[in-house]
């Protein structure tokens, strides 16, 4: 290990934080046209989108406090602030500490706690909507990523958030519980980033969205730093499953273990656009019972480090 | 020493001046005046005990039977006396404000000073008392004052109803406490808590247990933790919004001080209290928690919020508690400084909170969530103010609510060589702790977006406005402790070092500053995330203030709310409190009772509807109902057994006098 592969695997990383929000948001459109048999937007367009939305002018209802304005940059920067601590090429991270998850999971609270009161700001009947359902699923995905994330420690005896999960292949648990963390993750991603079966980010009516709702009222560059951090909150997830299942060490072998990362990303990206095209969403009231499928996933992964390591 | 018998005496004497004067204006002055000396000297004597120096002890002579009266600043009460009293003294300054239209008035003002005088004195009774009776005497002078504080506006039905409910509550609480000294003293012969301590050292056993169990409860019913919080949330929603604030803040941190101060003295702890400890907390955390979701009275919020803050910190003294019992420092350190930092940073930020929503209450006289609306325009200070606390309590970066938390889970997911099924089921507890954080953000919010954001929904209630300065001081005050002790856990650890020493020493061969350097780490990696996000906020708003002006930006369009086609012309028509809480509580209707009132509109042309949801505390409906099925059974026996029969009367008190002689012989004289 030496100096120049560190920085190397932070510029990677970094390269990453940039470009994977819009790619996997391309990767997910081709696959779900692909399905469709129809020829799709081009990978980068969620780029071209973005920058059409930086030079418009924004409108704001008259009823908007600051923070309406103030707190959709609060939710990148926060976005931004928690991709620095999350491994997205193994067992790295740019940052990293002692339960340096914690940090991640709260810095993403308070993003997601601006995020719903930006929909409140606003006096409308439906924005609450989505911020009460935001509030709903993210009580339910927080604890499973907390039981997970405890149980990897467990497993592992590590603390970081890189080397909890970059390790974890390399203790006799591995096999055994890989699949349900996986399913998790994927869960949570599907939760996090409102994808289908949870939320669809395509549609039309205001009383199903969870999501799209919230930012209904968010236009111009405002909107842009929404849309953008929530393309970083499924690229840390499709990192989390990366890094679960890449069985190579970044630091010993880094060209290995970025290229086999980025290619897990994308099929992260290509199982949600499967997902997409193949099931609709679910309808509301069992959406919570998909969601705390990941929390049963984690209690079961736990339960099964816990016969192997400590027996009955 | 002397510092405090002074400030004990001046409080006393400022108690007793407060009541004199015929002014209210002086009245006032007298209790705010010798509170603020008495804080001073208090913080005198504290300051050097928590530096580490040596504890202070006075003995005053007292007749027979109470025995010598033993005082003792220990760092432990020095840690809670030095912002007790200072938390109290902005309170009565608060006071002057909340209660300025009584001023003029034929009221006698200088009662609710006194009384918040009275609090202080019992304070500093509780925290330093070495004897039973000086303890319990502090005890009961807490509950009456607070009670006496509760009651101010006592021309209300339901006001004096809340009052009498906290009374009884308090002093069911105290049964449990005096059965425990009873069952102590039995065994020790002595009134000294030392005693008891020294006693319960050497003998673990049943009788510990008992006395263990009791404790808890005694205590858990002072800090209401689940489920003996019924009384907390009619008595925060009746008092006036600084004794709500003191009482969830302040008072009731008593029953922790008190739960910690005979942890510390019992001796080495049984593993099973600490998991009976956590289990409790996290119990009161979760169902707290879950309670603030559903109410309309953001008072009744708040004071739920207690319920469950003291849970947290009690997952904190948990963790602490086992590594007591298991001989690792490293869970003692993080466990009690975690728990122990909580307390402080709860009491900061729960009286901003509930100073906030007294702000709101004078502006808007009632602080029914569904009726407000707006409010940020009109009172930005106020609302800011009730926002850092909302972040805080939500333990999100970058207040202070998240170093404490930040500390308690990393002694949930600790490193320390423990079994792995004990790893997990700390891991599973910290799990129950996230979801708590998230439900925190659920109510906060709720509550700041219904309240704060949007439009007024009720016209008929008088426009707001920024409170006077009497009440904006004490807020700011908080609200810069919050932000400070957010950006600076490090001073937190100042206070909380020394208490945690004492746990410390309990445990031994630990090597005491490494414990503590420990929890000094995770500190300043929580000051560094903290502050980077706070930074990097501001930069990038900063930035795009710059980008906008350097790109000559237009100014944003202002247009109205998004309103799907149809902007419709009321403000009833935005998304209210209820609705925002109905969809997440509909997976906890065991716990959280919903009562709906409707009538649904009927007709072509329907011309009144309405659905009234109402979130009722389901352990105090259990309880009435429990106590009517009582009610019942009494009345079903006594018709059976025909009571009314005076054979039974004679035969019964036949029974009483032999069960009285047989006890007398028997007891051959072992009675004293």
């Amino acid at each position: 290990m030496t100096i120049t592969t560190l920085w190397g695997l932070t510029l990677a990383h970094l390269t990453l934080v940039l470009v994977m929000p819009i790619l996997l948001v391309g990767v997910i459109n081709r696959t779900k046209s692909w399905w469709a048999a129809r020829k799709g937007p081009g990978l980068f367009q969620s780029f071209y989108d973005l920058r059409r939305l930086l030079g418009k002018r924004p409108v704001v209802s008259h009823t908007a406090t600051p923070l309406f304005r103030l707190g959709a940059y609060l939710v990148l920067v926060c976005a931004l602030i928690a991709m620095a601590f999350v491994p997205l090429l193994g067992q790295f991270a740019p940052l990293s500490f002692a339960h340096d998850f914690v940090a991640v999971a709260y810095t993403l609270g308070l993003a997601r706690i601006v995020l719903m009161l930006s929909a409140m700001d606003v006096g409308s009947p439906f924005e609450g909507m989505g911020a009460a359902r935001e509030a709903k699923f993210g009580a339910f995905a927080e604890p499973a990523l907390f039981l997970l994330l405890g149980t990897v420690g467990a497993a592992t005896g590590l603390s970081s958030f890189a080397d909890m999960l970059g390790h974890l292949h390399h203790t006799f648990y591995y096999a055994w519980i890989v699949l349900p963390l996986a399913g998790a993750l994927l869960i949570l991603l599907q939760t996090e980033a409102a994808r289908v079966p949870v939320d669809d980010p395509l549609t039309h009516l205001e009383l199903t969205m969870i999501h799209e709702v919230m930012i209904l009222d968010h236009s111009g560059p405002e909107l842009a730093a929404m849309q953008y951090a929530a393309g970083l909150k499924m690229t840390l997830y499709a990192g989390l499953i990366a890094t679960l299942l890449n069985p190579f060490d970044p630091l010993a072998a880094p060209l290995a273990a970025t290229a086999v990362s980025v290619g897990l990303m994308l099929t992260v990206a290509v199982v949600v656009g499967c997902f997409e095209s193949l099931m609709a969403r679910l309808p509301m009231h069992q959406v919570s019972r998909y969601v705390w499928l990941a929390g049963w996933l984690a209690a079961a992964a736990a339960l099964t480090v816990g016969v192997l390591g400590g027996g009955l | 020493m002397n510092q405090l018998l002074a400030a004990a005496l001046l409080l006393i004497v400022g108690a007793g001046l407060a009541l004199l004067p015929l002014k209210n204006t002086w009245r006032a002055a007298c209790g705010i005046v010798s509170q603020s000396v008495a804080t001073v000297l208090t913080w005198v004597a504290v300051v050097p005990v928590l530096a580490g120096g040596k504890e202070p002890y006075v003995e005053l002579p007292w007749g027979y039977p109470i025995g010598a009266l033993h005082f003792r600043l220990d760092a432990l009460g020095a840690f809670f006396l030095s912002w007790s009293l200072p938390m109290t003294l902005l309170g009565a300054v608060y006071a002057v404000g909340y209660l300025r239209k009584y001023f003029d008035g034929s009221r006698h003002v200088g009662v609710h000073f006194a009384l918040l005088n009275m609090i202080s004195l019992s304070f500093l009774m509780v925290y330093t008392g070495e004897h039973a009776v000086t303890f319990l005497m502090g005890w009961e002078i807490a509950a009456l004052s607070a009670w006496l504080l509760v009651i101010w506006d006592y021309t209300s039905q339901k006001v004096r109803f809340a009052g009498f409910n906290y009374l009884v509550s308090t002093h069911i609480g105290l049964i449990f406490l005096v059965a425990a000294f009873m069952i102590l003293y039995t065994q020790t012969q002595s009134w000294y808590l030392d005693d008891f301590g020294d006693w319960m050292s050497a003998h673990p056993g049943t009788i510990r247990n008992t006395v263990f169990l009791l404790l808890l409860t005694s205590f858990g019913l002072k800090s209401a933790f689940f489920p003996f919080h019924s009384w907390l949330p009619r008595a925060h929603a009746a008092a006036p919004a600084n004794v709500s604030a003191l009482m969830s803040g302040v008072i009731h941190k008593a029953g922790l001080f008190a739960l910690l101060h005979f942890l510390y003295i019992q001796g080495r702890p049984d593993a099973w209290m600490g998991w009976a400890l956590i289990a409790f907390s996290v119990t009161s955390a979760v169902i707290g928690g879950l309670y603030t979701v559903g109410q309309r009275d953001l008072k009744r919020l708040l004071g739920y919020s207690s319920t469950e803050n003291v849970g947290i910190a009690g997952i904190g003294f948990g963790i602490g508690t086992l590594g007591l019992a298991w001989d690792v420092p490293g869970l003692v350190a993080i466990g009690f400084a975690g728990g122990l930092l909580h307390i402080l940073n709860h009491a900061f930020f729960k009286c901003q909170l509930f100073y906030a929503a007294g702000c709101v209450y004078q502006a808007k006289h009632g602080v029914d969530i569904e009726r407000l609306g707006g409010l940020a325009k009109l009172m930005p200070i106020t609302a800011l103010s009730f926002l850092v606390g909302g972040i805080a309590i939500s333990a999100l970066p970058p207040f202070n609510g998240f170093a404490s938390e930040f500390l308690i889970y990393s002694g949930l997911f600790t490193g320390e060589t423990i079994s792995v099924w004990a790893k997990l089921l700390l891991a599973g507890v910290a799990m129950l702790l996230a979801f708590v954080g998230a439900v925190s953000a659920l109510s906060i919010t709720r509550a700041y977006g219904v309240i704060f954001m949007g439009n007024s929904r009720d016209d008929t209630l008088p426009a707001g406005h920024e409170p006077s300065a009497w009440m904006l001081v004490p807020l700011l005050i908080h609200t810069a402790g919050t932000v400070v002790l957010g950006l600076l856990p490090v001073l937190g650890l100042v206070l909380v070092t020394a208490p945690t020493q004492l746990f410390l020493h309990a445990v031994p061969d630990a090597i005491t500053a490494e414990a503590m350097l420990g929890v000094q780490q995770v500190l300043s990696r929580v000051s560094v995330v903290s502050a980077c996000v706070a930074a990097l906020i501001v930069l990038a708003w900063a930035a795009v203030w710059l980008v906008r002006r350097a790109l000559r930006h237009p100014a944003a369009a202002a247009g109205p709310t998004w309103g799907c086609g149809y902007t419709a012309g009321s403000a009833r028509v935005q998304y209210t409190a209820s609705s925002f809480s109905k969809d997440f509580s509909q997976h906890y209707k065991g716990v959280m009772v919903l009562l709906n009132r409707k009538k649904a509109p009927t007709g072509y042309f329907p011309d009144d509807a309405y659905v009234i949801t109402d979130c009722v505390d389901a352990v105090e409906r259990r309880l009435y109902n429990v106590i009517g099925h009582g009610d019942d059974s009494a009345t079903l026996i006594s018709k059976l057994m025909h009571e009314d029969d005076p054979r039974i009367a004679f035969a019964l008190g036949l029974a009483a006098v032999v069960v009285i002689a047989a006890l007398v012989v028997l007891a051959e004289g072992a009675l004293p």
